[in-house]
Order: structure tokens, then C-alpha cells, then sequence
């Protein structure tokens, strides 16, 4: 399987990210509100542009229960954008201001660059990362959770099976639509290093 | 005359200090004393053809996008591009160089925001974008004297047919730029300065 060959050959990256110590404070809570808060604000940025990389992803599908799957997928990213809205009230961010990070445009700009220009394998294997990335997350901070956990709902959204059915389908089209290129290959090693790069940016940009 | 009217336009005086960040560095002064260490001077070799492929890309959609006749100005400058890219691969094969090397994340960077701008972004914002990516380089070249044992580069990316190019580009881009062509100018100039900063530093 594609799909499991890459994330297995991203082992490197998968355990950076679990020691990356904004991972570290959201599992056992300590993480800065202040972190925290920039992360949500950049986060929505991004997902802006996730969904728009799906909805081009789906424009690409000749295959009709295909384009479906993207347009479940982007239910998904909007189920998520609201669970960013419900933090914004409380953290008093406005989602629809956000001053987008380096690392936050340099995800985003690739994201866009390969949905409009790449091919729809390309596409996939640009976004799974961000999915696979997440549902581990959600999975191995799930362990974590106590009464009171300031990240519960943060951990719970991407340790559940709603989320992690989407992971699965997303793989699924990577391995029937993709095969081990080298394009493939550098744009999921890539989407890895973009997610490192996204966790650390919130703890680097102090306003 | 020309170059005095590129660096005097209103999307170079409204980028303030990023004009001259993006047009000198460590690597562009180590070119005019020609002491550049030639594995430097190679490494930007592979990454500018890197990006041109990019700009390649980004140009092409531009031009689809940009009505006439100012699609005439990116016609004849794909054109010359298209010649540059050749130019890469013949000095590489002399060099020995392999320009299929790991593009640098600081070139990918650049390349992604060009090609994502060009699907992303209307024309009256594309030819701003192409103004700065040449006109930036234009003038880091230009204050240089061709002299040395660069002075083959220097005259390529300082004469005076690239210098009217670049004033055609400037001819066509809005005279009095509004707050988006000038901000996307200036995320080309940060691009820009990070690229010579990468060339550089390796």
C-alpha cells in the first residue's frame, strides 16, 4: 500500500513531531494559551486553503463517486473551521484577519501550487500528510486526556472516528490514483516538513 | 536613463527598505571583488535555473490571463526565457553541474508562491509580480561592474536589451500601484532577498 509505505518511510518526521515540544505542552496541557491561540488563527488560514485544494482536487476527478469523496472531505474541513470559530470567541481571535506566518504561506502557496498546476495524485499526496499527521496525533495524545484537560476538545476532535474515516478515504484514493513517484514521493516528504515547520512557527512568532 | 526610471518607480519607492535588501547581499558583493567561492557560485547556478523553470510556469499562465497588447511585452519575454533556460543547461553541462539536484526550500518557497499567484491572482496583480521578479534582478546586476572573472554574468544580466524589457514591463503595469499590486511586489522582494541570502549562506 502507497499510502503506508510513505508515512512508514516519514518515521523520522513522525517522531520529531511527537517531540516537538508544542505537541509535548498540548498533550499534558502545559502548552501557552498565547501559542495555543496563534496556532488556532494560523490554523484557520491554512484550512482555507486546504478547502480550496479538495474543491480543485474534485474539479480533477473524471471518476464521479470520486469527486464525492472530495466533497466529504471538504465537510470535513468545514466541520473543522468550526470547531476553530468556537475556540475564536473564547481566545478573542478573528479568524477573518489573520496575518498568515512564513511558514503558514510557504504550506499554503505549495498547496495551492500543486491543486492548481500539479496532478491529482500530487494533490493527495500533498494533503494526506496533514490528515494522517493529525489523526496520529489525535490517536497517540488520546492517552493524555484527564478531567479538565485545557486541549480536550482539541485531542478528541482528531482522536475520533469521524476524522480518522476521512484520513482512511483520503489514503484510500492516494493508493488507487497515485504510484510511488518521485513527485509523489517529494510531496508528501514535503507536506511532513510543512507541518513541523507549522508547529514550531506559533512558538517562534511572538507578537 | 531607463534603469533610473525603473529604480525611481512608484512600486520600487513604495517598498522602502526592501528594495535595496532584495537587490545586494553578501553573495552580489563577493561577485563585484570576484572573490566568490566558485562552489557558491555554482549552487546558485543549479537554483536560478531551478527557479526560471518556475518563472517559466508562472509566465505562461500570465500570459493566458493578460489581454493584448500587453500580452506581447510576456509573449517576447517567455521567449527570451525559454533561451535563458537553455543558456543553464549549456553552462551546466559545461560545468559539469547537475540540475537536477534538491531544489533548495527557499527556491521551492519562491517558485510556489509565483505559480500558485499566477492561478490565484488577476493580471493587473501577475505583471507587478513580474516587474519585481526582474526588475530586482536587473538592478542587482547592474551595480555591479562587469569586470573580473564574473564579468560574462554580469553583462548577461545588465545589458541593454534586458534593461528595455524591464522598462516594457514597467510601461504596462499600473502607474499608480493600489495597496494589493504593491504588497505582492513587495512579498517578491522578501522572496527575492531570501534568495540571495540562500545562495550565500548554502
Amino acid at each position: 500500500m502507497l499510502h503506508a509505505s510513505l508515512w512508514q518511510q516519514s518515521g523520522d518526521m513522525t517522531q520529531r513531531l511527537l517531540g516537538h515540544p508544542f505537541v509535548r505542552g498540548l498533550a499534558d496541557g502545559t502548552l501557552d494559551r498565547d501559542v495555543f491561540r496563534r496556532y488556532v488563527a494560523q490554523d484557520a488560514f491554512f484550512l482555507r486553503a486546504f478547502l480550496k485544494a479538495y474543491a480543485l482536487a474534485a474539479a480533477k476527478c473524471d471518476d464521479f463517486e470520486r469527486a464525492c469523496v472530495f466533497h466529504d472531505l471538504m465537510t470535513g474541513v468545514l466541520a473543522e473551521l468550526k470547531l476553530h470559530g468556537s475556540y475564536s470567541a473564547t481566545l478573542g481571535i478573528d479568524l477573518d484577519d489573520v496575518e498568515p506566518y512564513t511558514a503558514t504561506t510557504a504550506y499554503t502557496d505549495f498547496l495551492l501550487r500543486v491543486a492548481w498546476h500539479g496532478s491529482l495524485a500530487e494533490i493527495i499526496a500533498a494533503m494526506v500528510p496533514c490528515m494522517r499527521v493529525y489523526q496520529h496525533l489525535g490517536h497517540e495524545l488520546a492517552a493524555s486526556l484527564r478531567p479538565d484537560h485545557p486541549y480536550e476538545q482539541w485531542i478528541k476532535t482528531y482522536a475520533g472516528d469521524d476524522f480518522g474515516q476521512l484520513c482512511a478515504r483520503l489514503e484510500s484514493l492516494l493508493d488507487e490514483i497515485a504510484s510511488n513517484s518521485p513527485a509523489v514521493h517529494d510531496a508528501y516528504r514535503y507536506a511532513m516538513q510543512c507541518e513541523l515547520d507549522f508547529f514550531s512557527a506559533p512558538m517562534e512568532n511572538t507578537p | 536613463m531607463k534603469l533610473q526610471m525603473i529604480e525611481q518607480s512608484p512600486l520600487v519607492l513604495g517598498a522602502g527598505e526592501l528594495w535595496p535588501d532584495a537587490t545586494s547581499g553578501d553573495f552580489l558583493s563577493a561577485i563585484r571583488d570576484g572573490n566568490l567561492p566558485s562552489e557558491a557560485f555554482q549552487r546558485w547556478l543549479v537554483q536560478d535555473y531551478a527557479f526560471a523553470k518556475g518563472l517559466a510556469a508562472f509566465q505562461a499562465v500570465a500570459v493566458a490571463k493578460t489581454p493584448r497588447p500587453a500580452q506581447k511585452v510576456l509573449i517576447a519575454g517567455l521567449s527570451a526565457l525559454d533561451a535563458e533556460l537553455d543558456w543553464f543547461e549549456q553552462n551546466a553541462q559545461r560545468q559539469e553541474l547537475d540540475l537536477n539536484a534538491a531544489t533548495h526550500p527557499t527556491c521551492r518557497r519562491y517558485v510556489d508562491y509565483l505559480v500558485a499567484s499566477a492561478y490565484t491572482q488577476p493580471f493587473e496583480v501577475l505583471l507587478p509580480i513580474l516587474f519585481g521578479v526582474e526588475a530586482s534582478y536587473l538592478c542587482a546586476w547592474s551595480a555591479l561592474e562587469a569586470s573580473g572573472p564574473y564579468a560574462e554574468y554580469i553583462e548577461r544580466w545588465s545589458n541593454s536589451l534586458f534593461v528595455d524589457y524591464v522598462a516594457e514591463l514597467l510601461g504596462i503595469c499600473d502607474h499608480d500601484p493600489d495597496e494589493i499590486q504593491q504588497r505582492q511586489f513587495n512579498e517578491v522582494l522578501r522572496h527575492e532577498r531570501d534568495f540571495w541570502c540562500m545562495t550565500w549562506e548554502g
